[in-house]
């Protein structure tokens, strides 16, 4: 296993242990990767591209399933109202592959701590407005305005 | 550049797979066009023949059958699912059937960046100034945006009657926000459902003579469907409850394909050694970069120009080995599903035959390789009720991802290395005690 696979594979549970919950869905789970690399230009290799849901690169599902076999994480399906989702856990063999990575996890901490999105409001709500034109331009808005306000968008 | 009359015809191409295949007069000016034809000259699997003398194939036939498995799949969403797609997107009928001529295309353009004998060679593209090697899919796009731009928007069927540009077609190769709701189909020609690796499994198991491939092609196109989205997300593919077991018969084939095709200890050696003889071959051990300067250079090479560069002696050794059928052996495998103690004593082999390791492959970055799966299933009883395959199938929910490493060394090595993994296994039973332990070795 390459130095890159330890890396990305212990970002797994370290992204899931540092959520308030101590568990993150598969969907939040792409979303931080794409920040860590994109936004924050973590390499992690990872050659993400667009689809209706966001941003998503086969190899990190494929990393997921390989954490998983290791017993790294657990996941497990939840069910809510009309769906279902996953939540992904830190599991026995994650000390392990953390302390592989230590090095890794030591240089870049900051940055899987403050997961903000900087972008430009206007051209962000123009994006997804276009993507996704079930919702109006101005409830796009409002969803951007709270985010801002939560601080988890950073106007640049 | 195009036929002025006529433009109203239908040709069909015969097809092994899907019996006749339509194109239109468009299409076929497409396929006429050089970098299309091309893909005649690219196999789909690369030096695959070696182990299954019939696998041939091009890329050419396999892209002809995507945009037959995209149309196919696209009519039966837009059929059953027309209320989504027109309240969730906002899709008219006209513009339904506007975007599926967008779609025929993009599909039947999405292999056309390939290099030479396919995947086995990707390894070798450069990279881009984030240090990230460009994928096949940036380099159809590119092909699209210079090559193919006049055959693609001057034609008088687009012209007249749609009106796309190129970077309409390269945003949904490269999956771009560009794309806009159209990015909703990128799915059926890159995601997990998609027309391609439907094509691809039914083609490579007709070709290479196995069975393994085979899924019900049918059914899937007659339970597909676009499934609304709840908590503020959008509509994706999907299933009604009755295809289940269409869906899981097709993550099937993808897994026994892998195993007894993709990633078979033979097939891997030749990939091994054609990135070798490559990486002498090329200039500067790279393909060009899927840039407008470059891409005329890149479309240079297809298989022939590589097979003739191999027959001119200018592989080095791994060309020597490809063309004496002299392949690397595998010396050791660790089990498809490896425990961390799996990984440790596959280290502690290599280590112990030291150089005679030439090549370490790993199942997790074979581009075939399987992951995590996650199709929805949309209740029959209840269409807001939806779960993923794994809750109605045992066999998807069994199923782990594949991390098996394998260990090559030379064939004249291969001897000398048996005896030492023989003497590490023995030592290995002493150290567990037992006789079952199975270290895979082979």
């Amino acid at each position: 296993m390459s130095e890159r696979d330890k890396e990305r594979l212990s970002l797994i549970p370290v992204l899931a242990e540092s959520h308030p919950s101590h568990h993150i869905g598969r969907t939040a789970l792409m979303k931080y990767m794409y920040f860590l690399q994109t936004l924050r230009g973590v390499q992690l290799g990872y050659n993400f591209s667009m689809y209706s849901y966001g941003p998503f690169d086969a190899d990190v599902l494929s990393d997921l399933s390989t954490a998983e076999a290791m017993n790294i994480v657990c996941s497990t399906q939840v069910s809510f109202a009309g769906g279902y989702g996953y939540r992904i856990q830190q599991a026995a063999g994650a000390p392990r592959i953390k302390q592989d990575a230590n090095g890794f996890l030591s240089q870049h901490k900051a940055e899987f701590n403050d997961l903000q999105v900087h972008s430009e409001p206007a051209l962000l709500v123009g994006v997804v407005n276009e993507i996704k034109p079930r919702f109006s331009r101005e409830c796009v808005e409002t969803s951007f305005n709270s985010l801002f306000e939560k601080g988890l968008l950073v106007s640049v | 550049m195009s036929r002025v009359n006529g433009l109203h015809k239908t040709y069909e191409i015969r097809c092994p797979v899907h019996g006749f295949i339509s194109l239109n007069e468009w299409e076929r000016c497409i396929v006429d066009a050089p970098a299309f034809q091309r893909l005649r000259r690219i196999r789909q699997l690369a030096w695959t023949d070696q182990v299954y003398p019939g696998a041939m194939h091009t890329r050419f036939e396999h892209s002809l059958g995507v945009l037959q498995t995209v149309s196919m799949l696209y009519s039966a969403i837009a059929s059953r699912s027309s209320d989504v797609l027109k309240e969730d997107i906002g899709y008219t009928q006209d513009g339904l059937k506007r975007d599926q001529q967008l779609i025929r295309i993009a599909a039947l353009l999405h292999d056309v960046g390939h290099s030479p004998f396919s995947h086995a060679s990707e390894e070798l593209f450069p990279e881009n100034d984030h240090g990230l090697k460009f994928k096949h899919e940036q380099y159809s796009a590119a092909i699209v945006r210079t090559e193919l731009r006049d055959v693609i928007e001057n034609h008088p069927l687009n012209t007249a009657n749609y009106g796309f540009r190129v970077e309409d077609v390269a945003a949904l190769l490269e999956g771009s926000t560009k794309a806009k709701q159209r990015l909703f189909w990128r799915d059926l020609i890159d995601g997990q459902m998609d027309a391609d690796r439907m094509d691809y499994l039914l083609r490579d198991s007709y070709h290479a003579g196995v069975q393994y491939g085979r899924f019900d092609l049918n059914r899937v196109s007659n339970t597909i469907l676009a499934i609304r989205g709840t908590r503020g997300r959008g509509p994706r593919l999907g299933f009604s409850e009755g295809g289940w077991h269409a869906a899981e018969g097709l993550v099937l084939a993808r897994y026994f394909m892998f195993t007894q095709v993709y990633f078979h200890k033979t097939r891997v050696a030749y990939d091994i050694h054609l990135k070798g003889a490559l990486s002498e071959i090329l200039p500067r051990g790279k393909f060009p970069r899927p840039i407008d300067a470059e891409i005329g250079d890149f479309l240079a090479w297809d298989d022939w120009k590589v097979l003739g560069e191999l027959s001119a002696g200018r592989g080095g050794e791994h060309g020597k080995r490809l063309i004496n059928r002299d392949h690397y052996r595998l010396a050791y495998h660790s089990p498809e599903i490896s425990s961390p103690d799996d990984l440790v004593f596959l280290e502690l082999i290599k280590e112990k035959l030291g150089n005679l390791v030439v090549s370490i492959e790993e199942a997790s970055k074979n581009w075939y390789k399987t992951g995590a799966t996650d199709i929805p299933i949309m209740s029959d009883v209840d269409p807001t009720l939806v779960q993923p395959l794994s809750k109605f199938s045992n066999m998807v929910r069994s199923m782990k991802a594949n991390n098996q490493v394998l260990l090559y060394v030379r064939p004249e090595d291969s001897e000398r290395a048996n005896k030492i993994i023989r003497q590490e296994v023995e030592n290995e039973r002493t150290r567990q005690g037992t006789l079952e332990f199975d270290p895979g070795a082979s």
